[in-house]
């Protein structure tokens, strides 16, 4: 059974034009959930973005779970209306299960995200 | 299994003439209920109802039929269960066979907010004279034992309210019923006639271009249900009205086991059988306004999981046929009924998921106030001026359903 | 190998479908009416394994298979308990560039060319067991197979190939059993059914034995089963023909359901599919749609009633609307009205579903709207909390002892859990600006570290949601709303922002953090002992740690008792609780649910926007104009307020109190016998001993009425609130 676990981030919102250009250290994750926004994991509390009103909080308001790929896709078959990107890595959102969901996809292996107040739901729906 | 033997009617389709004292635009539910109450109840029968399609194309031949006068306000409340009795003695008034059913109409609650909703309900529909009452799951259960109150460990049934006077009756045949008393009584029915503009003179309605020329007329009615937000403006009237398609199913036939209309405000769905034995269901607007009659999987998979979550037995029904209908949703969810400010050019609209049951009240009051040239009493708060007058008729009772 | 009919198994060989077991067997499914083994038809429904109307030619046999055959009167009965069919039926989604609908020849061909230029091609056909259900906006594909449902997602192009169905005899006896289309005759004779005698009428079956009959089909004759066929030679004399099967070779109808079914789609036939219909000759008697029980004669009495339109035609008599959907009768129908009016009129709407899937096989894949947790879920659980959806989320209704836990607010200490609030930051040059347009209250004169109570108004004057401002410098501002209200306001929020232009960034942080409330005369004393002793004025905000998680406490009050909100982050919600919990134990503390919230915050006459509020809630009506400046620029809502202030108030939200039982939420309000409003909260007040209410009051002749009636009952109009009239327990 799939068991999510809260993701310690940081959560950015600034002008597009800064995000665009800020530099990510490369032991991070950073999705870009919005055009004007980003979830960095795990947390960077020193992060720079070149956006003097820049919103930039911890965050713990997602979790998520690691699965092997030949794990994931029978479940997202069915799980999940729209059609996987297909470059790896890839980062793509909307509705699993019903639920609002994040995918960050790699190689062998996907991310799933979603609100830490529907882990239980969406443990349920997955199982 | 043929009962329907069409024999006694008899329909008339004259040629259209060049000028009427009324045009109605419209040959749904409630133009034709108007034209008929305008014959049978004033003596008005220089009369024409103009339809682009057949009679009952529109929402009239598409709805879930139901009858209830369970709203949420006490105007509403009088006028639906005017409605209500009205329906009641149709069959006798017009001696045609509209398969009017008392049913009773069972609301369930799963939480305590609409546990709230529908207290409020049974006190209201009780001080204003129709038949509501709450009730507690043990008694949910004997109304209709074929109900899981678990909901499926999901929605649980708390509670909720039963409106016991509550019918069905075979939507066609309400139609054809106006239609037929209408024309039996001098008024034209036109088939395959659409309006096109309207003819303005002095600041008033003269009469209505049409796909078969010019017709002059003393008094426009719009009764075009989806459609009528366009013919306004035709005469520079403006409506708060906005279109959303409504869709409904129906299963495959079975023996009649279910007698009760059964809906859930909170999982969005309801259901009844119908006299063929059809379980008839049906959910809320999409929330996008659209004049699309294409019918969505969406709508067919999400109502099925929720009749599912309640009515377990209805996994294993086959789906027979989906449909959609486009409403004229108004911001209060009551009707817009009577003047428009335009002189020679009434409407009877706003009748969104809802006007079904309104058919026979709405047609008897446009009929009076058309007579009268007066605005009868009980659809006086109804007008379209209320909103321009912040006096908006908030009907939670209806909110959005059947 | 066996299956069950009608309690009485029959053997069946490999590979034959249910109906060619039966007909084997001497069965027919529905006692009689042309067969076509092509899945037009409806005279092969059976219930198969507890599921109503399966058509059996397309249901391959499988040993113990339980088929029953529906009665021949009346309907199937409703499967009231079906353990059968409890499973779980699963969807599957796949994508792909072109569907093709139909493996024939047109099908294989359509398929293969768009293979060539690369494209990814699905190809479903119902004799595989992929019966599409329907073609709906998406563009989607929906087929139900032997292990679930398939969801298609075509996309570039949807190919109709799904051929032709043939067309029924419509004659005097077409209800007898023995009767077959051209197409089954070959089929039953290439699998070893036992036909008997076949006689061909019109086109002649392939690969098998038949005599021809020359001429007009006329009727068939039998007594249940066919014996004998009539038809009219081209030299105007009718030829009986003795038989024990007929075969019926009338002309072609293009399966285009689906494709009529897509139309705004990119979809288009091919093959038979694409073809014209053939009109068969007008109906001059027998049954004509079978589901429905229609007659040639019952058309035409319908017809002579005035049905004209073929719409109406299908409503007068039923006819097309039972399993088949019409593919039997329809052009049948287009042939007899072409006869009587003269015009050929289209055929009807294609509705879905083309072939019926149950509800249990179209519910795959579909979920019920999630119902948020908060953090603390497991705590109120723990706790033994009645848990309902309010607002939208989870939340603790209560647990299980309301007297207690309000007395432990009014004269201990109580936690709440209040993280389901809408929680917003917004930050930018323009933040300010922004507030100022949205909110009817002065933006600008709440000070760094400050918040005040707001009420939020749409276009039309009415309220929309209330919250909080709270001020963190002169461009950066914390907002919050209610429960239910804040995915609205999110997107109310980020529309003006947008629809105005304005630099401003946004984020939402509902789900991100927790919200506890500490309330009660102890609530000082409680975060005192958690390490938070720094004064604080009411509705003043500060950064602190208590119990050592980092929080944002504000100081207001909703239940009239001195209270701190702590906001923080939700993972750290169920140790904060925890160890306020543990704290408080000598204090009497208790956790209190929604129910005791609604009352204490009744006691003090606070509004609930979406209870005690409507769709037409001006603040005037719900008498709070305090809270709106309409000296201060434009914001969203002023001009209508101005204009509908203009008007005479005609109902207001006041306050009610009456002796005890506490009337129902609803209850309806009397001025004598005239009806005067209704009551919206209403409750039994422990610590004043009487019945106290908030409700809507009609002005009569622009006064209100004090003395009022509910229930039968004395009540009376009073000023808000009812408890602790000078607000000195809030601001102790
Ligand atoms: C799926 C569904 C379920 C429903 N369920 C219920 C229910 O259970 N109970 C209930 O009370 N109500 C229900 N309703 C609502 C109810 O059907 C409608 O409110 C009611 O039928 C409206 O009747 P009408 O005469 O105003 O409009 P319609 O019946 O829509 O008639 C309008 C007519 O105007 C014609 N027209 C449009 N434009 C022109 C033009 N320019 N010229 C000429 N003619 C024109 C149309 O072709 C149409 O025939 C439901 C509606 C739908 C769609």
């Amino acid at each position: 059974m799939l068991a999510l676990n809260r993701i310690h981030a940081t959560r950015i919102v600034a002008t597009p034009s800064a995000l665009d250009s800020a530099q990510w250290p490369d032991d991070r994750l950073v999705f870009r959930i919005a055009a004007d926004e980003a979830l960095i994991t795990p947390p960077m509390a020193n992060a720079v973005v070149s956006d003097p009103y820049a919103i930039v909080v911890a965050d713990s308001g997602f979790a998520g779970a690691w699965l092997p790929m030949e794990e994931a896709l029978p479940l997202l078959e069915h799980a999940c209306e729209w059609e996987l990107p297909r470059e790896r890595p890839a980062f793509a959102q909307g509705s699993v299960a019903g639920i609002p969901a994040k995918l960050w996809i790699e190689k062998d292996r996907v991310l799933l995200i979603v609100p830490a107040p529907f882990v239980a739901d969406f443990e349920e729906r997955m199982a | 299994m043929n009962e329907f033997q069409e024999k006694k009617i008899k329909f008339a389709w004259p040629e259209p003439k060049r000028s009427y004292d009324v045009v109605i635009v419209g040959g749904g539910g409630h133009g034709l209920a108007t034209a008929y109450y305008l014959a049978a109840r004033h003596g008005i029968t220089n009369v024409a109802v103009l339809e682009r399609k057949y009679i009952g194309a529109g929402n009239s031949g598409r709805n879930t039929t139901i009858i209830r006068a369970n709203y949420g306000i006490p105007e509403a409340v009088r006028f639906y269960q005017r409605s209500l009795e009205l329906y009641k003695h149709l069959e006798a008034e017009t001696d045609r066979w509209i398969m009017h059913k008392q049913k009773g109409l069972l609301n369930v609650a799963h939480t305590e907010s609409a546990l709230r909703t529908e207290r409020a309900r049974a006190e209201v529909n009780t001080a204003f004279g129709a038949k509501t009452e709450f009730v507690a799951p043990k008694e949910i259960k004997e109304i209709c034992p074929q109900i899981d109150l678990t909901g499926g460990n999901v929605w649980p049934v708390l509670g909720g309210s039963y409106h016991p006077e509550a019918a069905t009756a075979r939507h066609d045949r309400a139609v054809w019923a106006f239609a037929e008393g209408a024309m039996k009584r001098g008024v034209h029915v036109h088939q395959r006639i659409e309006v096109r503009g309207l003819t303005m003179s002095g600041g008033r309605v003269t009469g209505v271009e049409t796909s078969a020329g010019p017709i002059a007329a003393k008094a426009v009615v719009g009764a075009v249900g989806g459609h009528v937000t366009t013919l306004a403006s035709m005469a520079g009237v403006r409506l708060p009205i906005r279109t959303h398609p409504l869709q409904a199913y129906v299963t495959n036939h079975y023996d009649l086991q279910f007698d009760v209309i059964a809906s859930s405000p909170g999982l969005l769905f309801y259901m009844s059988q119908t006299a063929r034995g059809e379980m008839l269901v049906g959910a809320e607007i999409d929330r996008q306004p659209s004049y699309s009659y294409g019918s969505t999987y969406h709508f067919l998979q999400h109502c099925s999981h929720r009749a599912i979550t309640l009515f377990p037995f209805m996994r294993s029904l086959r789906i027979l046929r989906q449909w959609t209908g486009v409403c004229d949703m108004s911001p209060d969810y009551s009707p817009i009924m009577g003047k428009t400010g335009v002189d020679g050019f009434l409407v009877t609209t706003g009748w969104g998921t809802w006007g079904f049951k309104a058919i026979p009240a709405g047609g008897e009051q446009m009929a009076q106030l058309i007579a009268s040239g007066e605005t009868p009493e009980l659809i006086a708060p109804f007008g379209l001026d209320r909103f321009a007058s912040d006096r908006m008729m908030a009907d939670r009772g209806s909110a959005g359903t059947h | 190998m066996r299956l069950i009919v009608d309690g009485q198994p029959i053997e069946f060989d490999a590979g034959d479908s249910a109906l060619i077991a039966m007909l084997r067997a001497g069965i027919h499914p529905t006692g009689g009416g042309c067969l076509c083994l092509g899945g037009d038809c409806p005279h092969c429904l059976a219930t198969v394994d507890g599921v109503s109307y399966t058509r059996t030619c397309e249901t391959p046999a499988r040993p113990g298979m339980i088929v029953e055959r529906h009665p021949r009167e009346g309907y199937p009965p409703l499967p009231l308990n079906n353990p059968a069919a409890a499973e779980e039926v699963k969807a599957r989604n796949v994508h792909c560039d072109v569907a093709v609908i139909g493996a024939g020849d047109s099908g294989k061909a359509a398929a293969e060319e768009a293979e060539r230029s690369g494209k990814r091609v699905i190809t479903l056909d119902a004799k595989r067991g992929q019966e599409v259900v329907g073609v709906y906006p998406g563009p989607l594909v929906v087929a139900r197979t032997p292990d679930g449902m398939l969801h298609v997602h075509p996309r570039e192009e949807i190919i109709i190939a799904t051929g032709a169905a043939e067309i029924q005899p419509v004659a005097p006896g077409n209800d007898l059993a023995g009767i077959v289309t051209a197409r089954a005759a070959s089929q039953l004779a290439a699998v070893g059914v036992p036909l008997g005698r076949v006689v061909a009428v019109g086109a002649r079956p392939e690969n098998a034995e038949a005599t021809v009959a020359d001429g007009q089909l006329i009727r068939f004759e039998g007594n249940g089963k066919v014996e004998a066929v009539i038809v009219r030679g081209a030299d105007g004399n009718e030829k009986r023909i003795e038989c024990d099967t007929v075969s019926v070779g009338l002309g072609l109808s293009p399966r285009d359901v689906l494709l009529r079914m897509g139309s705004g789609l990119a979809i288009r036939a091919v093959g038979n599919a694409a073809r014209e219909p053939e009109l068969p000759a007008c109906p001059t008697s027998g049954v004509v749609c079978s589901c429905s029980g229609v007659t040639a004669d019952d058309l035409q009495r319908v017809w002579d009633s005035g049905f004209r339109e073929l719409e109406l035609v299908k409503r007068a008599t039923l006819a097309g609307t039972g399993p088949c959907q019409g593919s039997v009768c329809v052009p049948h129908i287009r042939s007899f009205l072409k006869e009587r009016g003269g015009e050929l009129q289209a055929p009807f709407t294609a509705r879905p579903a083309n072939r019926q899937p149950t509800l249990g096989e179209v519910a795959a894949g579909a979920h019920h709207r999630a119902t948020p947790r908060t953090a603390l879920d497991a705590e109120h659980r723990r706790l033994g909390a009645r848990m309902d959806r309010i607002g939208g989320w989870w939340r603790p209704w209560n647990y299980g002892d309301t007297r207690a836990e309000y007395w432990a607010v009014r004269e201990a200490v109580s936690i709440g859990d209040v993280s389901t609030l809408g929680k917003m930051i917004v930050s930018g040059p323009d933040a300010l600006e922004l507030l100022e347009r949205l909110y009817p209250t002065q933006v600008s004169t709440i000070a760094p570290g400050r918040s005040r109570y707001v009420l939020l108004l749409d276009e039309r004057g009415y309220v929309l949601d209330d919250g909080l401002i709270c001020c963190d410098g002169a461009s950066r501002y914390g907002l919050t709303f209610t429960s239910g209200g804040s995915s609205f306001a999110e997107m109310w929020v980020r529309d003006w922002a947008e629809t105005w232009n304005l630099d401003v960034r946004i984020l939402n942080q509902t789900m991100s953090l927790g919200a506890i409330n500490v309330t009660g005369p102890l609530s000082k004393e409680l975060l005192a002992r958690a390490g938070f002793t720094r004064p604080m004025r009411h509705m003043e905000h500060t950064m602190a740690t208590v119990a050592g998680v980092e929080c944002r406490i504000f100081r207001l009050s909703f239940t009239g008792e001195l209270s701190f909100e702590l906001h923080h982050p939700a993972e750290q919600s169920a140790e904060l609780w925890r160890s306020l919990m543990a704290l408080g134990t000598d204090l009497g503390i208790k956790p209190h649910g929604i129910q005791t919230l609604l009352q204490l915050r009744l006691e003090k006459g606070h509004v609930i926007v979406g209870q005690d509020t409507d769709f037409d809630s001006t603040p005037r009506r719900i008498d709070m104009e305090w809270a709106v400046r309409l000296d201060k620029a434009d914001f969203v809502g002023r001009q209508a307020v101005l204009r509908t202030n203009k008007a005479p108030l005609d109902k207001q939200l006041v306050g009610l109190e009456m002796d005890a039982p506490a009337p129902v939420e609803g209850a309806v309000i009397w001025r004598g016998s005239e009806y005067a409003g209704y009551v919206t909260s209403s409750a039994q007040s422990h610590a004043l001993g009487k019945a106290v209410m908030l409700g809507w009051v009609k002005l009569f002749d622009g006064v209100l009425p004090t003395e009022l009636t509910i229930d039968g009952r004395a009540a009376r109009r009073v000023s808000l609130p009812f408890y602790d009239k000078e607000g000195r327990r809030a601001r102790a």
